[in-house]
């Protein structure tokens, strides 16, 4: 009969569902790592609840690195960000997978694999948003001279965002808000930047922004209007590259 | 004597913006900084885009104007010296508080500097030297800068620019230089090929110095650029292409860019206005046919030739080709080697590589090459799985381009309201030769 292994929608939790299911030593049809609260129910199978721990997420980042290479944990731990209920599935298949061919750090070659297709699907998904968000994401300065950003992205990109916004603007105060999944990026000038999760604060705060924010905003606006050519108008061209879901948090359609 | 009204700041960015955005270029790839802590900026390999204007190009950079009051007469620029337009310049000053304060807000990748000729190249030079220097090493700016290097300024000047910025480039302008010196009286041939060829023995010189010092300056990293203007003057596709060669074979350029000719004067010697807008699709062919030289080894005259000088409207220059050569086809996915495989319509550098890792753990067939990133309906005419293609296709030049065409093959803006056009001629009662029949 098949086990279904239930965890939270977190690295840690997946990578303990995914301890458990690889210490019980089945097969790839015999289990399943599914998501709690993503979960769909099916007939004749064993729901178990993990017992989600910092060790077994440990163990289980060292087998990849240790069998499976750098870069195939550097994959499989971004598409473990990504917001797909069955990623938990899809790199346990890949890491069962890899044990039958000759060399495991090729795995990520194996394209014609569904699960390794599925996991490279999700990294490349996980990838393109952190890059458009690199892009497209805004701050603004708020009264008190800290940036702030406020994004809503599909994948939890803020642990792939927040060392590109640290090594680029190291001495400036920046937070960064993921309104999805409500959780923040701190960083303070010259020191490391940590994850905030599980906390509120207070929103009314982030609308206040200094005086010179407007003037920057209007300057912004009018370059981005005056920089397009009349003649080669092209809006769906626009759109194709620049969606209208990140639209909403920039201030030049703002 | 001039009596101006001191312009605001925002006034100046929209003069200097407006009159920069027919610079073609605004990429912010080719190079990879760390920042190093102190000041702010960080370059990323493969560029970032910050926005889309509504015409559907990226913005990546600040790209303006240092100043448009220019010397020059150059017939088809908006700010040569006999338009009446407004005139602006900024200071070194603004240009640094603009670029700082978008970039910290990461509206920008950094800053593309141009510049119109005022009083003479080296006095421009100047300028754009003092701006780079002060955003360099007074903001200490570590974000990506491209600039122009003016033709005719010294070589001492261009070199010492150089060391500032990611990247350089000079405007070819036009292909050859009889257009060039039809439509840009004051610039010759000579004066934009000399820099050229400097900034690329500098740049030769200093890889060898930074082999043997690690952390010596590092002269544009980025590599050098430049751009053409397409459909302002008779060359044809074949022409242009070649010079495209020969510039990433002799020069090493990076990127040659080319722009649609957009009818901003009017002059008598630049072709008439039809109403048409700027030739797009020429445009769009010649960046692909430029992809096929740099990314996917084919050459100038395998693609164009003398007797068919011009790229088909109706397909991409690879698809083009490869109906050409139907004798090479179809080619066997599991064995073909990598050159042959970029070759293949439909399967990109990327897919490429991907199929030749992937055949190494399997044999692929179809649903893999899909799942891979294989346009398969424009490939499944030039490719077997296992010996066998995806449907019995018969290998005739006419067949393959008739289900081409009616597999839905996007047609370019351009063909398609060409065929519009044609058609409500016809209804509205005109006959083959364009003589009203009612």
């Amino acid at each position: 009969m098949k086990t279904v292994y239930v965890c939270s929608d977190t690295v840690t939790g997946i990578f303990s569902g995914i301890y458990d299911a690889w210490k019980s030593r089945k097969r790839e049809e015999e289990c399943e790592i599914a998501l709690r609260g993503m979960l769909d129910q099916q007939l004749f199978c064993d729901y178990v609840e993990v017992e989600e721990t910092e060790h077994k997420a440990a163990a289980v980042e060292a087998l990849i690195r240790k069998h499976l290479g750098m870069r195939a944990y550097h994959d499989i731990y971004h598409a473990v960000l990504s917001a797909d209920p069955k990623k938990g599935d899809a790199v346990l298949g890949t890491m069962l997978t890899a044990r039958e061919i000759p060399d495991s750090t090729k795995i990520m070659d194996h394209l014609s694999h569904p699960k390794v297709e599925k996991v490279f699907e999700l990294y490349r998904n996980v990838f393109g948003e952190t890059h458009s968000y690199k892009g497209f994401l805004r701050f603004r300065e708020l009264k008190n001279g800290v940036l702030y950003a406020g994004i809503e992205p599909k994948n939890q990109i803020l642990t792939c965002l927040a060392p590109h916004f640290a090594d680029r603007l190291p001495t400036e105060n920046w937070m960064i808000h993921d309104k999805t999944h409500k959780m923040f990026a701190v960083h303070e000038a010259g020191k490391q930047w940590v994850i905030l999760w599980g906390h509120t604060l207070d929103e009314e705060v982030f609308e206040q922004v200094s005086d010179r924010e407007e003037e920057y905003t209007r300057l912004w606006k009018g370059f981005c209007q005056t920089i397009a050519i009349e003649s080669r108008r092209n809006p769906r061209c626009q759109l194709q590259h620049l969606p209208l879901r990140y639209r909403s948090e920039m201030v030049e359609f703002g | 004597m001039r009596i101006q009204e001191a312009l605001s700041i925002y006034d100046k960015l929209n003069i200097l913006t407006d009159a920069a955005k027919y610079d073609v270029a605004c990429t912010s790839s080719g190079t990879s900084r760390k920042s190093d802590g102190t000041g702010i900026g960080s370059c990323e390999q493969s560029g970032i885009c910050h926005s889309f204007s509504a015409d559907g190009r990226c913005i990546s950079l600040l790209k303006i104007l240092f100043t448009n009051e220019c010397i020059y007469d150059c017939k088809y620029c908006v700010n040569r010296r006999s338009n009446d337009v407004a005139r602006a310049s900024f200071t070194p000053d603004e240009v640094c508080t603009l670029t700082m304060e978008f970039y910290r807000r990461n509206y920008i990748e950094g800053l593309f500097l141009s510049s119109g000729i005022l009083r003479n190249p080296d006095y421009t030079m100047e300028l754009l030297y003092a701006t780079l220097y002060r955003l360099r090493r007074e903001c200490n700016f570590q974000g990506y800068i491209h600039v122009k290097a003016i033709p005719g300024a010294s070589p001492e000047l261009v070199q010492r620019l150089g060391f500032l910025a990611d990247r350089m480039s000079v405007n070819l302008e036009l292909a050859t230089s009889e257009s060039l010196r039809a439509l840009a009286p004051h610039k010759t041939r000579k004066n934009i090929l000399t820099p050229m060829r400097l900034v690329q023995n500098r740049m030769t010189e200093n890889k060898q110095e930074l082999t043997l010092y690690r952390n010596a300056p590092r002269f544009v990293p980025a590599g050098q650029s430049t751009q053409m203007i397409i459909g302002a003057t008779p060359e044809t596709d074949y022409q242009i292409i070649q010079v495209a060669e020969s510039l990433y074979q002799k020069f090493e350029l990076k990127r040659v860019f080319y722009s649609a000719f957009v009818h901003v004067n009017n002059d008598a010697a630049l072709p008439a206005k039809t109403g048409e807008g700027p030739p797009l699709l020429r445009e769009h062919r010649l960046y692909q046919a430029d992809w096929l030289l740099r990314y996917y080894h084919f050459r100038a005259e395998e693609l164009l030739t003398e007797e068919n000088p011009n790229f088909n409207v109706l397909f991409d220059p690879k698809c083009n080709w490869a109906l050409k050569h139907l004798e090479e086809f179809p080619v066997e996915v599991n064995r073909a080697d990598y050159k042959m495989l970029l070759r293949v319509p439909g399967i990109g550098y990327k897919s490429a590589v991907r199929i030749v890792k992937a055949r190494r753990l399997g044999t692929l067939d179809f649903t893999d090459l899909k799942k891979i990133g294989v346009v398969l309906k424009r490939a499944l005419y030039f490719i077997t799985c296992g010996g066998r293609m995806m449907y019995p296709t018969k290998m005739d030049e006419d067949y393959i381009t008739r289900n081409l065409l009616a597999a839905g093959e996007k047609l370019p803006r351009e063909v398609r309201e060409m065929g519009y056009r044609q058609l409500s001629l016809f209804e509205g009662g005109w006959n083959e030769n364009g003589i009203c029949v009612q």
